[in-house]
């Protein structure tokens, strides 16, 4: 039976970590059982180098030395491998185990675990759970867009992206080349913040609407990454929660408790109907439609009209 | 606690678990199975096949000194732990991707409005030792960011009701019917999902409900206990709605402007159309409950079926034109494009269906 993938890691980590010297290709071969059995040179090197950069995924340090006859050896020394000190209370331990848990991404969710596994092994109190509360509060981060974890490395390791883009209204997909900053999760969904390049400026990508694969470009980036991205502000805007006007509405009493929520002014007509003064921003028109006949449009009467359309398209339908 | 954690089976993982098993227990001679398995966050199962990998593996470039650790089910010995040397075993540095995973989430569970002061301070203090602990590995985490929406006086309501086990009046808004009802809930957990909820047994249908925070229109701690029954928690990783297979279905076809539909509805299948649309076929319990997502839709989509639900949404329409016969009719722009559309979306109140069950809005 071929050995475990986990084990031959296990046994390339520790030969790396115990070392004091560098260990030669030849050496660590001779030393790692599965590598004994993995037949050709050419399927050992293809196992060894996707080896290192596995362990290296999980946080190891590990050089590559040149020795005077020209032999490369490789070893994890232990002042760069080394957790440095880290003194955590029961409170801190508690909070760390809540935030531990929230990742429902495989990938994430597998790092945030070893990193609290690590500070377990570095003696971060177990388990005392000071907050009975605690086990009552579960915040969880979906993560269902299959373009998040290529764009999470991407944005880890700053490299420019190419993916399928259908924009909000677009019967079809389009390319697009983008240099990716940031990832954003806003009210559940995710989102991209980076610099398109066919535009030569900075675009907010929702990623559900990426469609295909995600495929990574070998170039670096060309235009400055800012330091901070704001994608929640962009967002919101579209979500039209930025509105510079208001609006003057109709609301039957009783109906449109949000509408009420977000009303700067409600005068009561007496008549059945209440008259409501509201923000006004993009896609006001779509969500008061939604009312049907419990909202009548007073001003502007610019979204009178928009309403109006909508609602005779539905009357027509 | 319900809602298992994602935890997938792989070597990246094991091998990681493993790394740090060997620290921990180097310095707990006989440690118990159950406590090791509870300190790792894994099952017992899990633990087991990890201490069986481990006596196959060592430094044996050194002479062969495989790790002789065993367990009897119940405590786990390690016979020779001279066969790691003392800085072998040494705790590992936190690797960027877990850095990452453990700071963006502290940062986020931190931000959740209502959360108790003591937590809130306590995911700060830890975020930032773990930061200083992490170095350069902290410096990627920057690049992710979550935001828990929540109700902060609410929330911190919810919060106490449950840690003092007493029932909770609310006067809520259920997008569905747009009204609000009074109800008397028992708090069992709160769930932050983008938005945050509180799941409850709710007196007034004698059921589970889910409750959005931001839907609360007013809430009072009442002296009564809580008393839910014992319900099993949902592993609420699917997601909150979970249309049930005998929920009648709903057939909704959308043009391109439309397809944020199949964003926002769990549905069971989404198919292409010539024009760039999708036909999508949902279930939900209430199907009145979808009259606002046609009157919403506009130009952009039908409901195909049930034609009960498309007359209704015409019906509903027609009177709401009504009312504008009676104010004048200037600006009225008859079959003009609507401008104001870069996609028709979801509001913040809207896109529910039924009752509490049915939460998919933004």
């Amino acid at each position: 039976m071929a050995i475990a993938k986990a084990e031959r890691l296990m046994n390339l980590a520790l030969c790396l970590l115990g070392t004091r010297r560098p260990l030669s290709k030849r050496e660590l071969r001779e030393s790692v059982e599965a590598y004994l059995e993995a037949g050709s040179d050419d399927s050992f090197n293809r196992m060894f180098e996707r080896d290192k950069d596995d362990l290296r995924e999980l946080g190891l340090v590990i050089e590559t030395v040149e020795s005077l006859d020209g032999e490369i050896g490789y070893l994890a020394r232990r002042d760069s491998n080394r957790l440095p000190p880290i003194t955590l209370d029961a409170e801190e331990a508690a909070a760390l185990g809540l935030a531990a848990k929230v990742w429902q991404q495989a990938r994430l969710a597998g790092a945030a675990s070893g990193a609290l596994q690590k500070l377990r092994a570095a003696g971060l109190p177990e388990d005392v759970d000071p907050y009975e509360a605690h086990s009552a509060l579960e915040p969880r981060i979906p993560v269902h867009e299959a373009a998040f974890e290529p764009l999470m490395l991407a944005c880890r390791d700053r490299r420019p992206v190419v993916f399928e883009y259908r924009k909000a209204n677009a019967a079809q997909p389009e390319p697009r080349h983008v240099e990716p900053w940031a990832l954003e999760c806003w009210r559940g969904h995710w989102y991209l913040a980076g610099f398109d390049r066919d535009r030569g400026a900075e675009r907010v990508f929702r990623l559900s609407r990426i469609t295909g694969k995600v495929r990574s470009r070998g170039s670096r980036f060309t235009a400055p990454v800012p330091d901070v991205v704001t994608v929640r502000e962009t967002v919101a805007s579209w979500a039209g929660e930025t509105a510079d006007r208001s609006a003057l509405i109709r609301l039957r009493t009783g109906a449109g408790y949000p509408l009420r929520a977000k009303a700067t002014g409600v005068r009561e007509l007496g008549d059945g109907w209440d008259e409501l003064e509201i923000p006004y921003g993009h896609g006001l028109d779509a969500w008061l439609v939604e009312f049907g006949p419990d909202v009548v449009v007073l001003e502007p009467a610019e979204l009178r009209a928009d309403v109006v359309d909508r609602l005779r398209a539905v009357a027509k339908g | 606690m319900a809602g298992k954690p994602v935890r997938p089976v792989n070597a990246i993982d094991q091998t990681r678990r493993m790394l740090s098993l060997v620290t921990y227990l180097r310095e707990r001679p006989g440690a118990r199975v159950e406590d090791v398995a509870r300190a790792f966050g894994i099952t017992e199962d899990e633990l087991v096949s990890d201490l069986d990998v481990l006596p196959m593996c060592g430094t044996s470039f050194r002479g062969g000194d495989l790790l002789d650790i065993d367990t009897d089910g119940e405590r786990i010995w390690w016979h020779n732990p001279a066969a790691l040397g003392a800085d072998a075993a040494e705790p590992l540095r936190l690797a960027a991707d877990e850095a990452t995973a453990l700071l963006v989430a502290a940062r986020a569970v931190a931000t959740l409005p209502g959360l108790r002061e003591s937590d809130r301070q306590a995911l700060l203090r830890a975020t930032a030792k773990v930061e200083t602990s992490a170095g350069e590995a902290a410096g990627a985490s920057s690049r992710l960011s979550v935001t828990f929406e929540s109700e902060g006086g609410v929330f911190a309501d919810v919060d106490r009701a449950i840690s003092e086990r007493r029932r909770l009046w609310i006067r809520y808004y259920s997008p569905a019917r747009d009204e609000v009802t009074e109800r008397e809930i028992d708090p069992i957990r709160l769930v932050s999902v983008g938005h945050t909820y509180v799941e409850a047994w709710c007196r007034r249908s004698e059921a589970r409900r889910t409750f959005r925070l931001d839907r609360v229109a007013e809430i009072r701690i009442l002296d009564e206990p809580s008393a839910p029954p014992e319900v099993e928690l949902r592993d609420l990783s699917e997601g909150l709605v979970q249309p049930a297979a005998e929920d009648p279905e709903v057939v909704v076809e959308v043009g391109p402007g439309g397809r944020w539909v199949a964003e926002y509805y769990p549905h069971d299948s989404a198919d292409e159309l010539p024009d760039g649309g999708l036909r999508i076929t949902l279930r939900t319990p209430d199907p009145a409950s979808l009259r606002r997502l046609a009157l919403r839709l506009g130009r952009d989509g039908r409901i195909v079926s049930p034609a009960a639900l498309a007359d209704s949404a015409r019906q509903a329409a027609r009177e709401a034109l009504a009312a504008y016969d009676g104010i004048e009719a200037a600006g009225a722009r008859d079959g003009a494009e609507s401008v104001s559309g870069a996609g028709a979306r979801p509001g913040t109140g809207a896109a529910d269906g039924q009752h509490d069950r049915q939460e998919r809005a933004l």
